[in-house]
C-alpha cells in the first residue's frame, strides 16, 4: 500500500512541475504577442491645457491689517503651457517654454486687459562644439539641492508669476527665466558653466495679481542688473557643485553637496554665503528706489552689511511601496529676528504703516525668500496610493519660531494617458501673530484637470 | 511591478556563442545582451497588463554604455511616453542615480529605493549586471518551455546577491545550453519568497524581441517590454553626468 502511495505522490509530482511551469506561461496575456503601438508623444514636445479653479478662505481679523485690494475669493484659469525644442541645424537647436493663460476672478474685470497673460518663461538657442555648450536667450538656469529652500538658487527672485501654488516643486517650474549667455564646458568628471545676465529694465515693484502685465516679458523681473554665476560642478563623492555669484558689488558663494547612503536614503546640503543686509532693509531700500515707500522706515532696521549665511539640510528616506519622505531643515539669516517680527507686529498695528508692514512681506514672497529665519519643511508623496495612477503628496513648511505653518494636501489621479484630474487644499495655521497665522488667506482649496498632447 | 526594472532585466539578454563552462561563465555570457561590446541605444516600450488587459505604457529611449573600470552598465533613460513624463530623465550611473525633469530644468539625486514611474525601482535596474552582483552556482540542467512554449534544455543556475548593489537576495536562472541564450529567471525577496518571473521572447536564438515579467504577488500583473533593434552608436563617456542631461534631444 505504502508502494503503491509512493508511485502516486511520484506520478502526481511528475506533472505538478510542468504544470506548476505551464502556468506561469498561461499568464501571459494574448495581446502581448503583437507589436506595440507606435508612441505619438515626442520627448522635445510637451504641451498640455489646464483648466483650474481656486477658492480662497480669508480671516476676518488680522494683527496688521491688508490694506485693499483684500484677497480673492475665488479665481479661475484656463492655459495652455508648452515646452518646445527644435533641431535647427548640425550644432544649433531652439527653445521655448511658455504658458498663455485666461483668467478670471472676483477681483477681476472680465474680460479685460488682465484677463490674458502670456508667461514668457524661456525662449534661447544651444549652440554645440564637441563638450561645449553655448546658449543665449531667456533661460531659466537653477542650482541647488534642497527641496523647500534654495539659497544657491540665484535667479529665482522676482521670476515667480501667479503661481498656481505654494509648493516650493510648483514655483521652481513656473517660473520666467533670465536673459543671459551662458558658456559651459562638460567632461567625464564634471562640468563648468559661466552666465552673464545684462541689464535690460529698471526695477519695479513687485506686483499684485490685478496688474500683471498682459504680454510684457518682464525683463523688469529678471533683468533689473547685471548678474553673473560661475559654478562648477564635479563627479565625486557627495557630487560636490561650487558657486560663485556676484550681483551689483556683492558676492555670494554656494555649495551643494548630496549622497545616498544605501538602498533608501538621501542626504544633502546646500549652503550659500556672503555680505548682505537683513531681508527687512532690502524690503525698505527697494521700496523706496522704486518709489512705492517714504524714507525713513517706519520701525528700526539693521541696515549693516554682514557676511550671513543661508541653508538648507536634509534626507530623502524612500520606501518599497512608492511612498518616499523628505525632512529638511532650512536656517535663513537675513530672516525676520524675533525683534523684527516684535516691530512688525507693533508697528503693523497702526493703520498709517499697515502697508509698508506688508510690503515686507510681499517683497520676501516676490525674491522669493523665506521671511522665517529658521524653519522645518516637511514632504511626503505616494504614488499609486490605494488604487492605481492615484498619487497623494502633502507637505509642511513651519516657522521654528513660533510653529505657525503651512500644510498642503494633494491629490492627482491620471484618468488615461492624456488626462489627469487633482486636487489640492492649503492651510495657513497658527497664532494672529505669528508668521503664518498673520496673513489674510487662512485657507484655499484648487480643483484642476489637465489634458496632454 | 516595476517598469524599469522590467525593461533593464529586458536588456539582459544573451547571444553568445561561446560555450559556457563554469557557472560565472555562463551568467557572463548572458550578461553580454545586456552589453553588447560598443554603447547603444534602444526604444523600449513597456507595457503592464492587468488581468490580461493593458492597462498602461511608457515608452523609453535608453542610452547604455559599459563602465569598463566598474563592469557595470551607465544608461540614461529618456522617457517618450505618455505626454506628461515626455523629457523626463533616469541617469544610473553606478551609485549616482539623477531624475532630470524638464519642467523644472534640475536634476534631483534619487536613492536606489524610490520609485519613479509606477512601482518602477531604480534600485531594479541597478542589478542589471548579474555577473558582477551575484555570485552564480549551478544546479543542474532543466528542460522547460521558453516564451514561446518550445521545450529547451537549459542551465539551470542559482545567483546569491554578492554585494550591496543586488536588488534580489537570490535569483534562479536558466540559460539555453545551445546557443547560451538566458530564457528564463526567477527572483526571490530576503524572505525567501518570489518575486517575479522572468520570460525571454527571442527573435531566433539570438538577440531577445521581448521581456515578459509575471508577477508572483499580484497575480493579476504581468508586464511586458517589446525593444527595437539596439542602434549602435557612440556615446560619449561626458553624457553619463547630471549636467549633460539638459542637452540631451534626439530626433
Amino acid at each position: 500500500m505504502k508502494q503503491h502511495f509512493a508511485i502516486a505522490l511520484l506520478f502526481v509530482a511528475a506533472f505538478a512541475l510542468p504544470a506548476q511551469a505551464q502556468s506561469d506561461l498561461d499568464r501571459i496575456p494574448q495581446a502581448a504577442n503583437a507589436p506595440p503601438p507606435v508612441p505619438t508623444s515626442s520627448a522635445n514636445r510637451v504641451v498640455y491645457v489646464q483648466s483650474d479653479l481656486t477658492l480662497n478662505a480669508v480671516r476676518g481679523s488680522l494683527a496688521v491689517p491688508l490694506p485693499p485690494p483684500a484677497p480673492p475669493a475665488w479665481e479661475a484659469r484656463l492655459f495652455v503651457d508648452a515646452r518646445l525644442n527644435w533641431q535647427i541645424g548640425d550644432n544649433l537647436s531652439l527653445a521655448y517654454s511658455g504658458r498663455l493663460n485666461l483668467r478670471a476672478g472676483d477681483s477681476l474685470a472680465f474680460p479685460s486687459r488682465e484677463s490674458v497673460r502670456h508667461d514668457f518663461r524661456e525662449a534661447y538657442l544651444t549652440w554645440q562644439r564637441g563638450d561645449w555648450f553655448v546658449q543665449v536667450g531667456r533661460i531659466n538656469l537653477k542650482s541647488g539641492v534642497g527641496l523647500g529652500f534654495n539659497p544657491t538658487d540665484y535667479f529665482k527672485t522676482r521670476a515667480v508669476v501667479d503661481p498656481e501654488s505654494a509648493d516650493p516643486t510648483v514655483l521652481r517650474e513656473d517660473r520666467l527665466g533670465t536673459v543671459m549667455a551662458t558658456v559651459q564646458t562638460l567632461w567625464s568628471g564634471g562640468s563648468f558653466t559661466v552666465a552673464v545676465a545684462p541689464e535690460l529694465a529698471h526695477e519695479t515693484p513687485p506686483y499684485l495679481s490685478t496688474n500683471l502685465p498682459t504680454f510684457d516679458p518682464g525683463f523688469d523681473r529678471t533683468n533689473a542688473r547685471w548678474r553673473m554665476l560661475a559654478k562648477a560642478s564635479l563627479d565625486l563623492p557627495a557630487s560636490p557643485e561650487f558657486l560663485i555669484y556676484r550681483e551689483q558689488g556683492n558676492t555670494q558663494f554656494g555649495l551643494n553637496l548630496s549622497k545616498g547612503v544605501g538602498q533608501s536614503v538621501v542626504t544633502y546640503v546646500e549652503w550659500s554665503g556672503g555680505r548682505s543686509q537683513p531681508l527687512v532693509a532690502r524690503a525698505f531700500k527697494d521700496g523706496f528706489e522704486t518709489g512705492v515707500l517714504p524714507w525713513p522706515a517706519p520701525m528700526p532696521v539693521d541696515g549693516r552689511k554682514a557676511f550671513r549665511n543661508d541653508l538648507a539640510a536634509g534626507f530623502s528616506y524612500a520606501t518599497d511601496i512608492g511612498f518616499d519622505l523628505d525632512f529638511e531643515y532650512d536656517y535663513h539669516r537675513t530672516g525676520l529676528s524675533g525683534t523684527d517680527w516684535r516691530n512688525w507686529f507693533a508697528t503693523g498695528g497702526d493703520p498709517r504703516f499697515a502697508g509698508e508692514m506688508w510690503f515686507i512681506r510681499g517683497y520676501a514672497a516676490d525674491v522669493q525668500e523665506p521671511v522665517a529665519r529658521s524653519s522645518i519643511f516637511l514632504r511626503a508623496d505616494w504614488r499609486n496610493a490605494f488604487v492605481r495612477d492615484l498619487s497623494l503628496s502633502g507637505f509642511v513648511d513651519a516657522d521654528t519660531r513660533d510653529g505657525s505653518g503651512l500644510v498642503q494636501f494633494a491629490a492627482d489621479y491620471d484618468l488615461s494617458s492624456r488626462w489627469t484630474a487633482g486636487a489640492l487644499v492649503d492651510v495657513y495655521y497658527g497664532r494672529v501673530r505669528s508668521d503664518f497665522g498673520s496673513l489674510p488667506k487662512s485657507a484655499s482649496v484648487l480643483v484642476k484637470l489637465s489634458r496632454y498632447f | 511591478m516595476s517598469k524599469v526594472a522590467m525593461l533593464v532585466l529586458a536588456l539582459a539578454i544573451c547571444a553568445s556563442a561561446a560555450e559556457a563552462q563554469t557557472a560565472r561563465e555562463i551568467v557572463a555570457v548572458a550578461d553580454k545582451v545586456r552589453n553588447p561590446e560598443r554603447p547603444f541605444r534602444v526604444t523600449a516600450t513597456v507595457t503592464e497588463y492587468r488581468s490580461g488587459t493593458p492597462v498602461d505604457r511608457n515608452v523609453f529611449d535608453v542610452f547604455s554604455k559599459l563602465d569598463p573600470t566598474t563592469g557595470q552598465f551607465r544608461d540614461i533613460m529618456l522617457y517618450a511616453s505618455p505626454p506628461r513624463d515626455a523629457g523626463k530623465m533616469l541617469l544610473l550611473n553606478g551609485d549616482n542615480l539623477w531624475f532630470y525633469d524638464p519642467a523644472s530644468r534640475q536634476s534631483v539625486r534619487i536613492s536606489p529605493q524610490e520609485k519613479l514611474t509606477g512601482e518602477a525601482s531604480a534600485g531594479d535596474v541597478l542589478t542589471e549586471n548579474l555577473a558582477v552582483d551575484y555570485t552564480p552556482t549551478i544546479l543542474g540542467t532543466d528542460v522547460i518551455e521558453d516564451a514561446s512554449r518550445q521545450r529547451r534544455t537549459c542551465w539551470h543556475l542559482e545567483l546569491k546577491a554578492a554585494n550591496d548593489a543586488a536588488t534580489y537576495d537570490r535569483v534562479e536562472y536558466w540559460v539555453a545550453k545551445d546557443g547560451d541564450a538566458p530564457l528564463k529567471a526567477k527572483f526571490f525577496a530576503d524572505s525567501g519568497g518570489l518575486l517575479k518571473i522572468l520570460y525571454y521572447r527571442l527573435d531566433g536564438n539570438s538577440a531577445p524581441s521581448q521581456a515578459i515579467i509575471i508577477d508572483a504577488v499580484d497575480q493579476t500583473l504581468v508586464t511586458t517590454v517589446d525593444l527595437a533593434a539596439p542602434h549602435f552608436q557612440d556615446i560619449p563617456d561626458d553624457w553619463f553626468q547630471r549636467d549633460y542631461l539638459p542637452h540631451l534631444k534626439i530626433e
